[in-house]
């Protein structure tokens, strides 16, 4: 008995269903992958196959008897790995949307072997000799500005790999990369084993101060550890307990509300100690040999530091650039975190205490005082905040800067139901891709959000427009009610969208160089600065209207909102800076300094800077994952780099007065949305703005300007 | 709030470095591990996540769909929860007709039928009555039994048969409630088109009718008469009733 088969728009598009879908044409609408056709089973076929058709086509580049130009060498590169890059969109996307065991099983298995086959490409010595001839030659080639980026960017990419150097360095680089991915993965791994190594067990009279909801997850745990433990006397240490661990989600509630000083300060130690305990999982060696051989594999690709090496591929191009801005940032931020730590003394001693603020102090201190300072209650902003209202937001910003509009599609079936599916026209009517959009969270989904997209913008051959999708982890809607976000919802739902925007708005000839293809620290710019619209007073209050009355959200309200933001941000910049300039310091050292121990490198790193003891960084090095066993050596300095230009370039829509000035918002999707990496980040910015980007705007959002709030 | 800003960096980059042009070992995987814990697999809840998605789903397709059309749609809808999906629904009709030689009282029998589960569906579609389905379910089934029942051994109906007819009405529209509830009502046109949900129910209720009369008129004429077919055919529907009966209670 069910009624399912009514009402089903199903699309049809002609393809055999005994046919692997990859290798078929898409004669799908706007070429959306047919997700009702692609079974796990037909991935790895597809990336095999992939593979070796794209070894096949460079290798028909490399024995092209002619002599190299730009259109046989650079521009057939850009037509290669068709089927490879059309398996991996969906591969990946779907890995993390909607994933499940077999994928993930897929995912290790694959993972070596994409790398190894890039590899084998970028070290194609035929290939680079053909890219080093164009190179040389091309003042007699007649190459247009995009197409002399894109030749540059090509041969960078080979040169990066150690294309320059003779046998005996290639072999050692070879070395170096193998021992320095091998002690990542073990970085990594020691720091998950810490993560969950360390757990608070408390019984029913440790739990001051907690709240219900914070007691209830912390009971879930001690049952699951419960049902995990294999013997009745691991099983009895858990019986009717509570656990807390050094996991973000679990500790943060934890030392916000507990009125327990000695617990909060056990828990917390146990965090910033991860990987500094002496033990099997200690990570503090791992770190040093990491950053030396860093510096060595540095000095042989000819340059000072990795720093340089990084930064050359940035917008900030020198570790001189990147420490004037941190340093330009710091003071400002201390400043601020010191007064914080007053405030939060006053209310302790105000308590009758007798002890002076310390680091697992902050979060139960600084709640306290955001209580009595800012006194936003987030429940009063949520029904004003329906997801389809939000949605409605971004789509009319976007429509009164640019003039797009969003029509929702309903016979495309999509990887689950859902993701919804828009088609988005530009001003003249002209199609300019398709947005999807997955918001609410789920168990096969992976945690927080990002942008993707299915298929890329090029002009290479014809017009292809791209196909962008956003993921998302929002509150699922319960019973009748609408699903109702928080207000850092809404500013991820910008934010994500500001990146679908440069997905989507992207129009450039090569494909490799379009949409979100630009430097690492200029690539968070067009998506955060979307993000003001979202809290800019008009446009607020024209898409948050309450669910049940549509009433718009009321002025006082609002004030208290943009008020709240400026909460804690001395900390917040503080320990994120901090541990920015510690990343920076790791990966600035030559090849010839002995670095010794982790430990001091990092005192004397943290001391130069004058960081206070209220206040660890970010990460210590022994936690770093990001820089150790992630892509951001020297690169962990990129958000803030992007919060610089977007509140920078935002407030150049202050100054003219209009947050919608149509002269601004053309030149902003002229110069950045739609321009890919065709040239220079800082070109294309100064291009926007008309100058060069300077730090004071940040200042004053953050509320770092030393004025009060 | 830079805090959520870093995390969600770190995957919006990593994403979109994993599939641009000359991907480098994704970043992603290890960081995402770290910062979010292991995804566990639980299929009951990714299926009732699933369910819960896809209802979502057809609202707004329904939503989406012209007036005229979503009326069609729910007639049509209506009409297959007869035929060919509601078996047990159809069998009761079945009962119904088997009972009486003459059309009178089938039509009152089919009235009080009709009228009782417009009343619940309409009651239960606005939310101003909730039952499990679990609770209708066994009762619909012993509807069934009771009418095959009645039918083998009462020659005549009695007197209270419309009344009883009314009540196992109502109950068979609680039924179509908790179908039409799991699949959802788009929040505009409700009213409208609850009604075209019954308006569809009603015509494929007839069209079992409207079958079963001519068949038996064509083909059975003489042991029609006879009763030789009313009896056997309500043993055969009383049999049904019964398997659903148990299957429901089990």
């Amino acid at each position: 008995m069910g009624l399912l088969i009514f009402a089903s728009c199903q699309q049809n598009p002609k393809m055999n269903d005994n046919i692997n879908p990859f290798f078929q044409e898409w004669n799908t609408q706007y070429q959306v992958p047919p997700f009702l056709q692609i079974k796990d089973e037909h991935y790895m076929p597809a990336f095999e196959k992939g593979m070796e058709e794209n070894l096949a086509e460079i290798d028909s580049i490399v024995n092209n008897p002619e002599e190299p130009t730009f259109e046989n060498t650079i521009e057939e590169l850009e037509r290669t790995g068709k089927l490879l890059t059309k398996v991996q969109r969906v591969f990946s996307n779907l890995a993390g949307s909607n994933t499940n065991p077999k994928l993930q099983e897929l995912q290790r298995e694959l993972s070596p072997m994409i790398s190894a086959h890039y590899d084998k490409i970028a070290l194609n010595e035929g290939l680079f000799l053909r890219v080093e001839s164009i190179w040389n030659n091309r003042e007699n080639f007649s190459l247009t500005d995009e197409q002399i980026k894109l030749l540059k960017d090509t041969r960078k990419q080979f040169i990066r790999s150690g294309a320059l150097l003779d046998s005996n360095q290639k072999e050692e680089i070879t070395k170096i990369n193998s021992k320095i991915s091998e002690l990542s993965t073990q970085f990594g791994q020691n720091l998950l084993a810490e993560t969950n190594g360390f757990e608070l067990i408390l019984d029913d009279d440790e739990l001051d101060g907690l709240s219900d909801g914070v007691i209830a997850a912390a009971s879930e745990s001690a049952a699951q550890k419960m049902n995990e433990a294999t013997s009745p006397e691991e099983k009895a240490k858990y019986e009717n307990k509570y656990v807390f661990t050094p996991h973000r989600s679990s500790m943060y509630p934890f030392l916000t509300e507990s009125t327990r000083r000695d617990l909060r300060e056990i828990l917390y130690k146990s965090y910033v100690m991860r990987g500094d305990n002496n033990n099997e999982n200690d990570n503090k060696e791992i770190a040093v040999e990491i950053a030396n051989l860093r510096a060595q594999k540095a000095e042989i690709m000819g340059y000072k530091t990795h720093a340089h090496f990084i930064l050359e591929d940035n917008m900030l191009k020198s570790p001189e650039e990147v420490y004037d801005l941190l340093i330009k940032l710091w003071e400002p931020a201390l400043k601020r975190a010191k007064s914080e730590v007053l405030d939060m003394q006053a209310v302790s001693d105000s308590e009758g205490n007798n002890f002076k603020i310390a680091a697992w102090d902050w979060w139960h201190y600084s709640e306290k005082v955001r209580k009595a300072k800012y006194d936003l209650d987030e429940a009063e902003l949520k029904p004003y905040l329906s997801l389809d209202n939000v949605i409605k937001g971004v789509f009319n910003t976007t429509n009164k800067l640019w003039g797009l509009t969003f029509t929702e599609i309903f016979d495309i079936d999509l990887y689950h139901p859902d993701a919804r599916i828009w088609k988005v026209t530009d001003k003249d009517g002209s199609h300019l891709g398709i947005f999807i959009g997955d918001y609410f969270t789920r168990s096969n989904k992976r945690g927080g959000a990002w942008m993707s997209s299915f298929k890329g913008q090029s002009n290479l051959d014809g017009r292809e427009r791209p196909v962008v999708v956003n993921v998302c982890n929002f509150p699922a809607p319960v019973g009748d009610d609408p699903s109702l976000l928080s207000f850092e919802n809404v500013t991820t739902l910008f934010h994500e969208f500001g990146h679908a925007m440069h997905g989507t708005l992207t129009n450039v000839t090569y494909p490799s160089m379009a949409g979100t293809s630009a430097p690492r620290d200029f690539v968070e710019f067009p998506s955060q600065v979307l993000e003001h619209w979202a809290s800019e007073p008009e446009v607020l209050k024209s898409f948050a209207t309450h669910y049940q009355t549509g009433e718009p959200m009321p002025d006082e309200l609002i004030e208290k909102l943009l008020k709240a933001s400026k909460f804690n941000q001395g900390f917040i910049n503080t320990e994120y800076l901090a541990a920015s300039l510690l990343d920076m310091d790791w990966h600035t050292i030559t090849s010839d300094v002995v670095l010794e121990d982790a430990n001091s490198f990092e005192a004397s790193s943290l001391a130069k800077i004058g960081l206070i003891d209220e206040i660890a960084p970010r990460y210590r090095s022994t936690y770093f994952a990001h820089i150790f066993s992630g892509g951001y050596s020297s690169g962990y300095y990129s958000y803030i780099h992007a919060a610089v230009l977007d509140s920078d370039g935002f407030e150049a829509f202050i100054e003219a007065g209009d947050v919608f000035d149509e002269t601004l918002s053309s030149k902003l999707r002229k110069h950045v949305y739609e321009k890919g990496s065709t040239e220079e980040a800082m070109d294309l910015y100064v291009k926007f703005r008309g100058r060069k980007p300077i730090i004071e705007p940040l200042l004053k959002v953050r509320g770092l300007d030393g004025k009060p709030d | 709030m830079l805090k959520t800003y870093l995390k969600r960096c770190i995957f919006c980059l990593a994403l979109c470095f994993a599939v641009s042009s000359h991907a480098h070992n994704p970043p992603y995987l290890i960081i995402s591990e770290i910062e979010s814990g292991r995804l566990t697999f639980e299929n009951e809840q990714i299926a009732a996540e699933y369910a819960a998605a896809s209802k979502r789903l057809r609202i707004r397709r329904l939503e989406a769909m012209p007036w005229t059309k979503k009326i069609y749609v729910f007639i049509k809808a209506g009409f297959e929860h007869i035929i060919p999906d509601g078996l047990d629904h159809i069998l009761f009709v079945l009962g119904l007709f088997f009972s009486s030689l003459k059309l009178r009282p089938l039509l009152i029998q089919v009235t009080a039928f009709t009228l009782a589960h417009s009343i619940t569906l309409i009651l239960a579609g606005l939310g101003l009555v909730k039952i499990q389905g679990s609770f209708v379910e066994p009762f619909i089934a012993l509807s069934i039994v009771w009418i095959a029942v009645e039918n083998t051994l009462f020659k005549k109906t009695t007197r209270w048969r419309s009344l009883v007819v009314f009540m196992f009405g109502l109950l068979h529209g609680l039924g179509f409630a908790n179908l039409l509830s799991q699949y959802g009502l788009p929040k505009n046109n409700f009213i409208s088109l609850l009604f075209a949900f019954n308006v569809g129910v009603e015509f494929g209720q007839l069209f079992v009718l409207l079958l079963a009369f001519i068949v038996a008129k064509t083909l059975f004429k003489n042991s029609w008469e006879s009763g030789k077919i009313r009896v056997p055919a309500s043993i055969l529907i009383g049999c049904a009733g019964l398997h659903w009966l148990f299957q429901s209670l089990v």
